[in-house]
């Protein structure tokens, strides 16, 4: 047995590939990769891959998660194989094996990190919304539920907010998981930025160690 | 000049409900520089991305010209609705998957013609193209049109708006008319439609006039130039083995309707059924070999990832080393945890060890088409099979493990009766009581799906008609009621849709106005409930003196000149005549595998290699 988590990128064209098509994806890449993934048990079998986080349809991100069981203990050869088979547009990164019993990978990200690229000047007129969106005591935002309309204070689950002029991009760390959820779009209409959604990029996940976060790949597991 | 690819990737993909179906780049598919091309065909299944990538053909053709360094092949569907609607707005052309280039800037553009409710789609991507609706009026730089597949065995209807068809074996005939073309790209359209007409099984179209005489009765299709061959020969490909087969299939993001490997076994069926078409113009039966198709099964499930393999043919069991092929197969697949299925198994070539072999890997659904519900009925169109073979098959069934049945007839068959439809109904009901029989507790799950039958040109029904609006409503009523005390699930086709079937399929030129006008009023992807409108084909119709109802009912006379008697299938319309006069008289014919029927095959195997005589296309299969 070896489980593994598998980083990787959801660049265009793949953007457009909904989780479910995602999925399907990945699980005929490791059979053309021939590697042999565990299943589960039970009348409908499936194999034992799932995702970190699920991006929404029409985002890239350079920071995506799968945790893969195999029945076998895999070497470095069978991981290039699988990069060599995953179609344009989604890229192996990086992989590690973790110990079995770790919590699925889903349970354990508490945020994500957000870039949106933006003009020069936009960038800088930016500034004042931002610094003002984070000197709110407050910001509560409605949601849609299946029981009606609720409203969340999200200023709490903003970790970092900044307009970075060096580099043209606005960037979030934004709760996933964990304390609660914010979604990118949700800070983008507070900063008066409705229509730019398409330009999101995801970059990285996080999970928390005491009071720190790290990468996936950098966390220490046991 | 546009980068139609960033364009559309970019600011048209986000806006569309299913971007995966238009985004190509799937696994396996080829996208070559064009520039670097000697001759660039597009593909076309007129209908979404998910039917026409579940299609065989397609697939075979796209390797067959792939294969090729210096030719490319890419793939174009029918746009849903609201891509349509943004292409038609924002004034973008269609464009093919690979590479999104507009199919104007094609050598080639290649319509496959599976079914009539398909053609008005034809004319809408034309459109959506920006390429001229009819071929006389296209401009040098255009692509040729061209048409395949059993729609090419009667493609008057579609005549005026392809530069060509090509009649029978695609792998026979496309490379030579892309050699040709490669060849002479200095010609005229009019030199190259010339040279390709000289080509075994190429229909042009433009060279070919209808006769008719004072009265306006139609008299026959003859050609324009005396050298020119009164009737154009399918192609055949004689030996499968070599023919083309797609080591690797193109792997679609988004769920399609057949979404799993497809192998050929073989070509052609030898039963007879006088309702298939199929039957008639893929004579004569050529099979693949077992050691030909467990390389190919292995390397499609490598290079694929699937993990279902269908075995696909007109009729599975009839497969000479079925039995071996099955458990060989099955058991190799069973390792890599791939699913065998094995659609199209005629009941009577269903036994229990079978059953039991395609259930080892996964329990797929079951179906079995006795398509009447009479003895006299199914002698009438020589499906030959018992009641015995369906309860026998349908006991075995149950008796390996199926608990549900689907059952498939057809109504409006020549010389039905009230007494035949009573018949499905019987028959429903012993095949519930198979089920005890089987040692099975409570009840199945029998399934009766009809359909309303539809005569087809090139069969021995060719001269019958549909048997109209209210009598078919009036039989599905009467079964309806009778299927009602056994519990049996019924499903049935839609009137209207058979209707326009029925009027498109034996028709002739005087119907190419009438899908130009159907197109002009916005009927497209007619196969799909949501888009059919039977009101506006029916204006179409009317719109150029035509009635939609009285075409469909339309019976030709035996001695009527055709308007698909200039293409020939390779079976002589005097054999179809005599299999109509013993269908209605409910006379059988044999498999022809036991007794050659001279059904003009042989004589068309003849010409090609100097094979001799009766039974020539059987023996040539043993050879």
């Amino acid at each position: 047995m070896m489980r593994v988590w598998i980083k990787f990128a959801k660049e265009s064209p793949m953007r457009f590939l909904s989780h479910l098509d995602l999925m399907r994806v990945w699980q005929r890449a490791v059979r053309r990769a021939e590697l042999p993934v565990a299943y589960s048990a039970g009348f409908n079998r499936h194999p034992k891959i799932s995702f970190a986080s699920a991006l929404a349809v029409g985002v890239t991100s350079a920071g995506e998660y799968l945790d893969i069981q195999f029945t076998k203990l895999l070497d470095e050869a069978a991981f290039v194989r699988l990069a060599e088979t995953l179609p344009q547009g989604l890229k192996l990164l990086d992989w590690r094996q973790i110990p079995e019993g770790t919590p699925a990978l889903m349970s354990l990200v508490c945020a994500a990190q957000w870039e949106l690229p933006l003009q020069a000047d936009e960038c800088r007129h930016l500034q004042q919304a931002v610094s003002e969106l984070l000197s709110a005591s407050s910001l509560p935002v409605e949601r849609e539920g299946k029981k009606g309309i609720k409203t969340v204070d999200i200023r709490p689950l903003i970790y970092s907010l900044a307009a970075d002029e060096k580099e043209s991009c606005l960037r979030m760390l934004l709760a996933s998981g964990g304390e609660g959820v914010v979604r990118p779009v949700e800070v983008l209409k507070l900063l008066c930025l409705p229509d730019v959604a398409g330009r999101l990029r995801r970059t990285e996940l996080y999970v928390a160690s005491g009071q720190c976060f790290f990468e996936p790949m950098a966390v220490l597991l046991n | 000049m546009v980068d139609y690819k960033l364009e559309f990737w970019d600011k048209i993909l986000p806006r569309v409900q299913k971007p995966t179906r238009y985004l190509g780049n799937e696994v396996n598919a080829v996208a070559k520089d064009l520039s670097r091309c000697l001759l660039k065909v597009a593909l076309a299944f007129p209908d979404l991305y998910e039917v026409g990538m579940s299609h065989l053909g397609l697939k075979i053709l796209y390797s067959l010209i792939n294969d090729h360094e210096q030719w490319a092949a890419e793939r174009v569907f029918m746009p849903d609705s609201d891509l349509e609607a943004i292409l038609q707005n924002e004034a973008f052309p269609l464009c093919s998957l690979e590479t999104v280039t507009p199919l104007a800037a094609f050598d080639l553009l290649g319509f496959t013609l599976q079914y009539e409710l398909s053609y008005a789609t034809i004319l809408q991507m034309l459109r959506l193209g920006g390429i001229s609706l009819l071929a006389l009026s296209r401009g040098e730089e255009e692509p040729l049109v061209v048409g395949g597949g059993p729609g090419a065995f009667n493609p008057e209807p579609l005549a005026d708006f392809f530069d060509f068809f090509m009649l029978g074996d695609a792998e026979e005939t496309l490379p030579q008319v892309l050699s040709f073309l490669e060849q002479n790209r200095h010609l005229s359209r009019a030199e190259k439609l010339r040279s390709l007409s000289r080509i075994a099984g190429v229909y042009v179209p433009s060279l070919y006039i209808p006769d008719f005489d004072q009265h306006g009765s139609f008299l026959g299709t003859t050609p324009l130039h005396a050298n020119l061959p009164r009737q154009i020969q399918r192609a055949v490909v004689e030996d499968l083995d070599a023919a083309v087969y797609p080591e690797k299939f193109v792997v679609p993001y988004g769920s399609i309707v057949h979404d799993r490997l497809v192998l050929e076994l073989f070509r052609g069926c030898t039963r007879g059924c006088r309702f298939c078409q199929a039957g008639i113009i893929y004579r004569p039966l050529r099979e693949r070999t077992p050691a030909k198709l467990k390389v190919l099964a292995k390397e499609l499930v490598r290079t694929s990832g699937y993990d279902e393999l269908a075995l696909s043919s007109l009729s599975s069991g009839d497969y000479s080393a079925i039995g071996q092929l099955v458990t060989e197969l099955g058991m190799e697949l069973a390792k890599e945890g791939v699913a065998l299925s094995l659609p199209s198994l005629r009941l009577d070539s269903f036994s229990s060890q079978l059953a039991e072999q395609v259930k080892q890997v996964r329990k797929s659904g079951l179906t079995f088409a006795p398509e009447a519900g009479t003895q006299r009925l199914r002698d009438v169109i020589n499906k030959n099979i018992s009641e015995t073979d369906l309860i026998s098959a349908a006991t075995d069934a149950f008796a390996a493990g199926w608990t549900g049945i689907k059952l498939y007839f057809m109504i409006g068959l020549p010389t039905e009766t009230d007494e035949d439809l009573e018949g499905i109904t019987a028959l429903v009901r012993k095949v519930t009581l198979a089920y005890k029989q089987a040692g099975c507790r409570g009840k199945p799950r029998v399934t009766v799906s009809v359909s309303v039958f539809v005569p087809k040109a090139h069969t021995p029904f060719q001269w019958a008609g549909l048997i109209g609006r209210d009598e078919i409503l009036r039989r599905q009523n009467v079964l309806r009621q009778s299927l009602r005390a056994t519990g049996a699930q019924f499903k049935w086709h839609g009137v209207e849709p058979s209707l326009l079937e029925a009027a498109l399929a034996r028709g002739g030129r005087e119907l190419c106005a009438v899908i130009a006008r159907a197109a002009e009023l916005g009927c497209k992807l007619d196969g799909w409930d949501e888009h059919f409108s039977f009101e506006n084909w029916q204006q179409a119709f009317r719109d150029n003196g035509l009635e939609l109802a009285e075409l469909a009912v339309r019976q030709y006379a035996l001695d009527d000149p055709l308007p698909w008697d200039h293409l020939a299938s390779g079976v002589t319309k005097s054999f179809l005549q005599k299999e109509y006069e013993l269908a209605l008289a409910a006379k059988v014919s044999r498999d022809c595998r036991e007794n050659c029927l001279g059904c003009g095959m042989s004589l068309l195997l003849e010409g090609k290699n100097g094979k001799e005589g009766k039974g020539a296309c059987h023996d040539a299969r043993l050879d």
